[in-house]
C-alpha cells in the first residue's frame, strides 16, 4: 500500500472528522486550549495505532460474529492503560480532559478504522494507518483550538506555552499561553459548544470547498489532457 | 452449532483474559503514584486554605445536618478547621477545600477536583489571574456569604453563574458546618 497516498488520505481527502465526520463530540468539547488539543489528540493517536496494530494482528483469528466486542474490549484496554499513564504522569492533562479520555472507548474514529480499515489490511498497513488517522485528527483538534482560543479569550498556547520567564513549553499545563489581546474583548461564546460547532461548521465547509475545487481542477486537467491528445492525432 | 459457540465464547474470553491481565500490571504500576498524588493534592489543599504548621487531625461532625461535607479537618495549631465537601456544579460534582478560622470566617478556598466547562467554570479552579481574584473575594466572609446579585458581596465568574452560586453556597455550608461543631 501507498503510504503517501495513506498520508494523504488521513490527513485531507478521508480525513477522519472533516470528512468521514466521526469522532466530532470529543472534537467539539475539548477544543478550547491548545494544551487540552494536543494532549487529546496525542492520546487519540497512541490508542489508535496500539488498537490498529492489535486488531489487524489478530484479524484471522477474530471470528466475524463477535468481532465488535472484542474491538470493545480491546479499545477499552487500551484506554484504561492511556488514562492511568495520564493519571500518574500527566495529571494536569488528566484533570483537563476528565472524562474525555475514558470516553476514547466509545469514539467513532477508533472503532471505525478497525472496522473499515484494519479487519482487512496488514499489520503494517494498519499501524501507519493509524499514525496518519491519528495526526489527521490531532491537526484539527489543533486548529480547532488555536482559532477558538483566540476569537474566544484572545491567547494562543494556552497550557502548553508559558512566557512569564522568558519563552518555554510547558508539560504540566500551567502556562499562560501568549495573550494577544485582552481576554475582556474576545467572544467568550467561542469557548462554549456553540464555538465549537460554528468552528467545526466553517472548517468542514471549507475542507469540502477545497475538495471539490482540486477535483474540478483535476477533471479539467485531464480533459485538457485528453483534448491535447487528440489535436495532436489529427496532426500527425 | 454448539461447537461454534463455544469457539465464539472462548476466543472472547481469552482476548478479555488477556487484556484484564495487561490492565492488572499498569495498574500495579500506577496506582501508588495516583494514590500519592491525590493525597499531595488534598494536604496542598488543606494547607493552602488554612496553614498548619502541625497537621491537621480528622474531627466527627453531623453528618445528616450537612450531608454535602465529605470531612472535617481540624487544624492542630488550633487557629480553626478544613471543611471538604462535595456538591453539584454546572457540569458534575466540585470538590472542595474551605478553611475556616475559630472566628468563622472563611480563610480561603480550594477547589480539589471539578469538571467545570474549560475558560468558564473551571476558572474557579485556575491558576490563572481571574480565577486566583475570584478565590480570594472569599477570604474574610462570614456566614452570611452571597453572589453580589443577591446581595452579598461575592463577583460571580462571567459566564459561569452556576459554578459560583454553588461555590459560594458551598463555602456558607462550610461554615455552618463548623459553626455547628460549637
Amino acid at each position: 500500500m501507498n503510504r503517501k497516498q495513506q498520508f494523504k488520505e488521513g490527513l485531507i481527502t478521508n480525513n477522519p472528522v472533516l470528512v468521514q465526520q466521526i469522532g466530532m463530540c470529543a472534537t467539539m468539547a475539548i477544543t478550547t486550549t491548545l494544551f487540552n488539543g494536543v494532549g487529546m489528540g496525542l492520546s487519540v493517536l497512541i490508542i489508535l495505532t496500539c488498537c490498529n496494530v492489535v486488531v489487524a494482528a489478530l484479524r484471522k483469528i477474530i471470528p466475524d460474529e463477535i468481532r465488535l466486542a472484542i474491538f470493545v474490549v480491546v479499545i477499552a484496554g487500551f484506554v484504561t492503560i492511556v488514562d492511568l499513564l495520564l493519571q500518574a504522569f500527566i495529571p494536569a492533562l488528566s484533570a483537563a480532559l476528565g472524562v474525555f479520555i475514558p470516553l476514547i472507548v466509545v469514539n467513532c474514529i477508533i472503532i471505525g478504522r478497525a472496522e473499515a480499515f484494519c479487519q482487512k489490511n496488514s499489520v503494517k498497513d494498519s499501524f501507519f494507518d493509524g499514525i496518519f488517522q491519528g495526526l489527521g485528527y490531532t491537526c484539527v483538534l489543533v486548529i480547532m483550538c488555536v482559532f477558538r482560543e483566540l476569537v474566544g479569550s484572545g491567547r494562543f498556547g494556552g497550557g502548553l506555552i508559558d512566557i512569564a520567564n522568558g519563552f518555554r513549553f510547558t508539560l504540566d499545563g500551567t502556562g499562560g499561553g501568549i495573550q494577544i489581546f485582552p481576554s475582556e474583548y474576545g467572544m467568550s461564546i467561542m469557548n462554549l459548544p456553540f464555538g465549537g460547532f460554528l468552528t467545526l461548521g466553517l472548517l468542514i465547509g471549507l475542507m469540502q470547498y477545497a475538495l471539490k475545487r482540486s477535483e474540478k481542477n483535476r477533471k479539467e486537467a485531464e480533459r485538457a489532457a485528453a483534448e491535447a491528445a487528440a489535436l495532436k492525432e489529427v496532426d500527425d | 452449532m454448539n461447537n461454534k459457540i463455544v469457539k465464539l465464547a472462548l476466543v472472547l474470553f481469552l482476548i478479555c483474559a488477556v487484556t484484564a491481565g495487561i490492565l492488572g500490571v499498569v495498574n500495579a504500576l500506577t496506582y501508588d503514584r495516583i494514590y500519592q498524588m491525590k493525597h499531595q493534592k488534598e494536604f496542598e489543599a488543606y494547607a493552602a486554605v488554612l496553614e498548619s504548621s502541625s497537621g491537621y487531625t480528622e474531627t466527627d461532625f453531623d453528618k445528616a445536618a450537612f450531608p454535602t461535607v465529605d470531612s472535617v479537618q481540624k487544624s492542630n495549631d488550633g487557629n480553626g478547621y478544613v471543611v471538604v465537601s462535595t456538591f453539584s456544579g454546572a457540569q458534575g460534582s466540585i470538590t472542595m477545600a474551605c478553611g475556616v478560622g475559630t472566628d468563622l470566617k472563611c480563610t480561603g478556598i480550594s477547589i480539589i477536583e471539578h469538571s467545570e466547562t474549560s475558560g468558564l467554570g473551571a476558572v474557579a479552579a485556575s491558576s490563572s489571574e481571574a480565577g486566583v481574584a475570584f478565590r480570594e473575594q472569599f477570604v474574610g466572609q462570614d456566614g452570611g456569604i452571597a453572589l453580589s446579585k443577591a446581595g452579598g458581596s461575592i463577583d460571580a465568574l462571567a459566564g459561569a453563574t452556576i459554578t459560583s452560586t454553588a461555590v459560594t453556597n458551598a463555602t456558607a455550608t462550610s461554615i455552618a458546618c463548623v459553626a455547628a461543631l460549637g
